[in-house]
């Protein structure tokens, strides 16, 4: 097991070190340089020389690229030409926000998606599968941005029960400070979590729904059913316990879509995450923000995948791997 | 009760303490919270690194000018300027200004705002190093010298009407004090960028990124306190969030509506007041007169006069901006905003005559030769491309109805929505067709229209690469007359020949509306830059809601 985490560790260094090089230097080979401002504010030609000069941004791109890996591995992300500040204050200050809308997403997301998938097998073709079966198809239908701006108007402008957009409430609480701002920061939290959240529910139920009945076929399970086992052991214990399996894949492969969700999010409803951050700076053409944030989005999406192959591998005693042997069934 | 309620009902329980919790309420006079939806963050707080717009409406709380431009935007000779951080001024010879700096003037460390720091900024301003965007506005001072503690002493290397503005409206006096150990090359990312000390009627108190900046009124501030105690710029990157926010009553201002659509939202809330103002934005269609990718050619289509006369013909510009701004567009005279005070509606201009239109192009050898609905010359269609930035739905729509304007004059375009910033690369390096721009001004003609449109600006924003020695000479002359009178006339023969040479068609002028919280009182707005009256603008008690008791 070690022996298979070491090298899965190694290949995630290896993914992460090829998604850098990868969007370092695309992002340089897109049009549009850096001081120049798009849209209708020119600027002068000598100063975008200088500001170009200054950031060492006239360099051929090999050259540009190996500053840029040794500073990384010095552990210094660079300096953002539009922020005016060290690239890695600027993520320190999203990462948490990116998180904390990623995470309430995936915790409204499971448990929403994993209840009604188990409630529509259990009746499953009958009156209640049909109509959730229908509704979760609308709903994974719907777009996300499109959700959020509907939800934004319901709830924030018409019924006003939640705040239209912001991480917290400027006035009373610019910072955690009190119980108070933390309950601010929550309610402030559930109208974006909420609209992705629900999305994803609705792919999980109908995922869940279809490997429950999966299951459901299977011989195991009516041996346990023939033996005579109460239904809630078959169904928690033999049902459940095997469809959790394409549960736990599916846990690996909704990181990514909930970090690419937020970029969406984020910008509607005006959270200060790296959705936003990474948005701007490709505008912008602010290389270093950009490089950064794709790093530290791969080594989410990488360790959100590396769990779950560990999760599937201590579920599945099938697939455990042993020190000799490498695995195959990865999710990544 | 089962022990895992009684623990949640603990928590809720909690939880409703911590939201009633005591808090500071403020009962001064000047109690308020004013909150800006604001669209941008800006990256830096010092002005001679950024012309941000957030960053110049939250600047101009922070450091004051010698003197500013008054409501009539009057940007010739000096009589119509307000003193601010100088108590007075006087000329001494025709190039030589003399400011005496208020005595009672201090940063908000302490330290008395003196004449070293004028002659410190204007030295920062013009130093290449800090590659402040308002060094070139700053090239007709020689120098700016401090004569003693309170007198800094301006000389100009030529006599012009606009001598006091150039001193006065580009720059924002820095602290040397706190500023002069910092290598200028270093400026654009100074710690002091995010956190500035200024002598402005309002103190910065913090910056939450990507959230929002808040500023506190400086009870001392020596001009007199301000009316509102704090003010809090929301960061919100979308126009439509933001006037969301407003109506649901969770900002109090927001400067620009930008959209016909948003105007009517914000109009429908019963809190807000829509305050119209004469905007600083024109938009144009500029044609590139020199060939596609190659700038040393001509142009095949766009170097022909006539031809460009022909196409301005072909549009109805009053129709279009009546159609898609109501009452919220002009179409310039010229190119220049609302703004600007040699707006005149009488300025001649080409007509919409699409009969004429087809004349000038039949004249030219453009006709439909292969009655395939397109005109040719030499086998050649007569075909171009337009770009516009994919960010801009209005631009992008304008695009469309000229599209269909020339092609009832038998003119195909295609058009290319394009980032922004592959669009500004592409006007620089002159790989475009044509190209929809919208360019804002300054109160003053003389920066504006001379750089996007003189010989001078070409290499510079003068993408399309008009030459006209006839328009140059005329603005020269504007610039350099004694009179405002004469100015204006000089302005009006240089407009009607760029008008008659057709380098451009001038689409619109965006007026602005602000939506503000009926709440606030003595709302002042100078069109040029609408946060400069904010430390007018009261709450009175009376009207004062929860937000503007709250004290941190």
């Amino acid at each position: 097991m070690m022996a298979w985490l070491l090298r899965r560790l190694m290949a995630s260094v290896a993914i992460i070190f090829a998604v850098v090089t990868f969007v370092f230097i695309l992002i340089h080979l897109a049009p549009g340089e850096p001081c120049l401002a798009g849209g209708d504010t020119f600027t002068d030609p000598d100063i975008c020389r200088l500001l170009v000069r200054q950031f060492g941004l006239d360099q051929p791109i090999l050259v540009q690229y190996w500053r840029y890996l040794v500073q990384l591995v010095q552990g210094n992300l660079g300096y953002s030409f539009a922020l005016h500040r060290p690239v890695g204050d600027a993520i320190l200050d999203t990462v948490p926000f990116t998180l904390q809308l990623a995470g309430a997403a995936l915790v409204l997301d499971f448990t929403l998606g994993l209840g009604l998938g188990i409630y529509q097998a259990l009746r499953a073709n009958r009156l209640p599968d049909v109509v959730l079966g229908n509704v979760t198809l609308f709903v994974y239908s719907l777009p996300t941005f499109w959700l959020a701006l509907i939800l934004l108007l319901l709830f924030g402008e018409k019924l006003r029960l939640f705040p239209v957009g912001g991480a917290s409430d400027p006035i009373l609480c610019p910072t955690v400070d009190s119980l108070y701002c933390l309950v601010d920061r929550i309610w402030h939290l559930l109208l974006p979590a909420v609209t992705l959240g629900l999305v994803g529910a609705a792919g999980t139920a109908r995922f869940q729904r279809a490997a429950m009945l999966e299951i459901a076929q299977q011989d195991f399970v009516r041996t346990a059913r023939a033996k005579g086992l109460p239904e809630p052991r078959v169904v928690l214990r033999h049902q459940l316990r095997n469809a959790l399996l394409s549960f736990i894949t599916r846990f690996g492969l909704t990181f990514p879509f909930l970090l690419t969700g937020a970029v969406l999010i984020e910008t509607i409803f005006a959270l200060p995450g790296m959705g936003r951050l990474t948005v701007d700076a490709i505008l912008q053409r602010d290389y270093a923000v950009v490089t950064a944030a794709a790093l530290i989005a791969s080594a989410m999406v990488v360790t959100g995948s590396l769990i779950a192959d560990i999760l599937l591998a201590l579920a599945d005693p099938r697939i455990r791997v042993h020190e000799d042997a490498a695995l195959d069934v990865v999710t990544a | 009760m089962p022990r895992r309620y009684e623990l949640l009902s603990i928590l809720l329980i909690v939880a409703a303490l911590g939201a009633c919790e005591r808090r500071k309420f403020c009962t001064a006079p000047d109690c308020g919270t004013l909150v800006d939806a604001a669209i941008g963050e800006p990256g830096t707080l010092l002005p001679a690194s950024t012309e941000d717009i957030t960053a110049r409406d939250i600047g101009e709380q922070l450091f004051l000018k010698l003197a500013d431009v008054g409501m009539s935007l009057n940007t010739v000779g000096d009589e119509d300027f307000q003193p601010l951080l100088a108590q007075r001024w006087e000329w001494d010879g025709p190039s030589t200004l003399v400011f005496h700096i208020d005595p009672r003037a201090r940063w908000q460390d302490g330290q008395p705002v003196t004449a070293v720091d004028v002659a410190f900024t204007f030295d920062a301003y013009n130093d290449s190093a800090v590659a402040s965007p308002f060094r070139a506005q700053l090239r007709r001072i020689s120098s700016v010298t401090a004569r003693d503690s309170l007198t800094a002493v301006f000389r100009f290397r030529e006599r012009y009407p606009e001598m006091f503005y150039d001193a006065v409206y580009h720059m924002r006096v820095l602290p040397a004090h706190l500023l002069r150990s910092v290598p200028r090359d270093q400026w654009r990312t100074a710690p002091f960028g995010r956190q500035p000390i200024g002598d402005g009627p309002y103190r910065f108190v913090s910056w939450q990124a990507n959230q929002a900046i808040e500023l506190q009124s400086d009870t001392t501030f020596f001009l007199g306190r301000p009316g509102i105690r704090r003010l809090i710029w929301r960061f919100t990157p979308d126009p439509g969030v933001a006037v969301t926010q407003l109506v649901a009553d969770q900002a109090d201002v927001r400067e620009q509506l930008i959209t016909p659509e948003l105007i009517e939202r914000a109009r429908g809330a019963p809190q807000i007041k829509l305050y119209p103002y004469p905007g600083n934005i024109y938009t144009y269609v500029t044609f590139n007169l020199r060939a596609n990718g190659d700038t040393t050619k001509p142009h095949p289509i766009f170097s022909d006069r006539e031809v460009r006369r022909a196409l301005t013909m072909a549009v109805d510009r009053a129709t279009l901006v009546k159609s898609t701004l109501g009452d919220f567009g002009k179409v310039p005279p010229g190119p220049m905003s609302s703004l600007l005070w040699i707006w005149d509606p009488e300025i001649r201009q080409l007509p919409y005559d699409t009969t004429q239109a087809s004349r000038h192009l039949n004249a030219r050898g453009w006709r439909d030769h292969d009655s395939d609905g397109v005109r040719d010359r030499d086998g050649q269609p007569l075909a171009f491309r337009i770009a516009v930035p994919s960010t801009s739905q209005l631009r992008r729509q304008y695009a469309r109805l000229l599209q269909e304007q020339w092609r009832r004059i038998g003119v195909q375009v295609e058009i290319d929505e394009l980032d922004p910033r592959a669009l500004t690369q592409r006007q620089v390096s002159g790989n475009f067709d044509a190209v929809i721009l919208s360019r804002s001004n300054d109160p003053s003609p003389s920066s504006g229209i001379s750089q996007t449109w003189t010989s001078a600006g070409i290499g510079g924003s003068n993408f399309g690469r008009y030459s006209s020695p006839e328009f140059d000479r005329l603005v020269d002359r504007a610039i350099a007359a004694q009179s405002r009178d004469q100015s204006k006339l000089l302005w009006r023969a240089a407009i009607e020949t760029i008008n008659a040479d057709a380098p451009a068609i001038f689409l619109y002028a965006l007026g602005n509306v602000a939506g503000i919280h009926n709440r606030v009182d003595n709302v002042q707005i100078r069109p040029d830059s609408w946060a400069s009256l904010l430390r007018t603008w009261r709450i009175p008690h009376d009207r004062q809601i929860d937000r503007d008791r709250v004290e941190r």
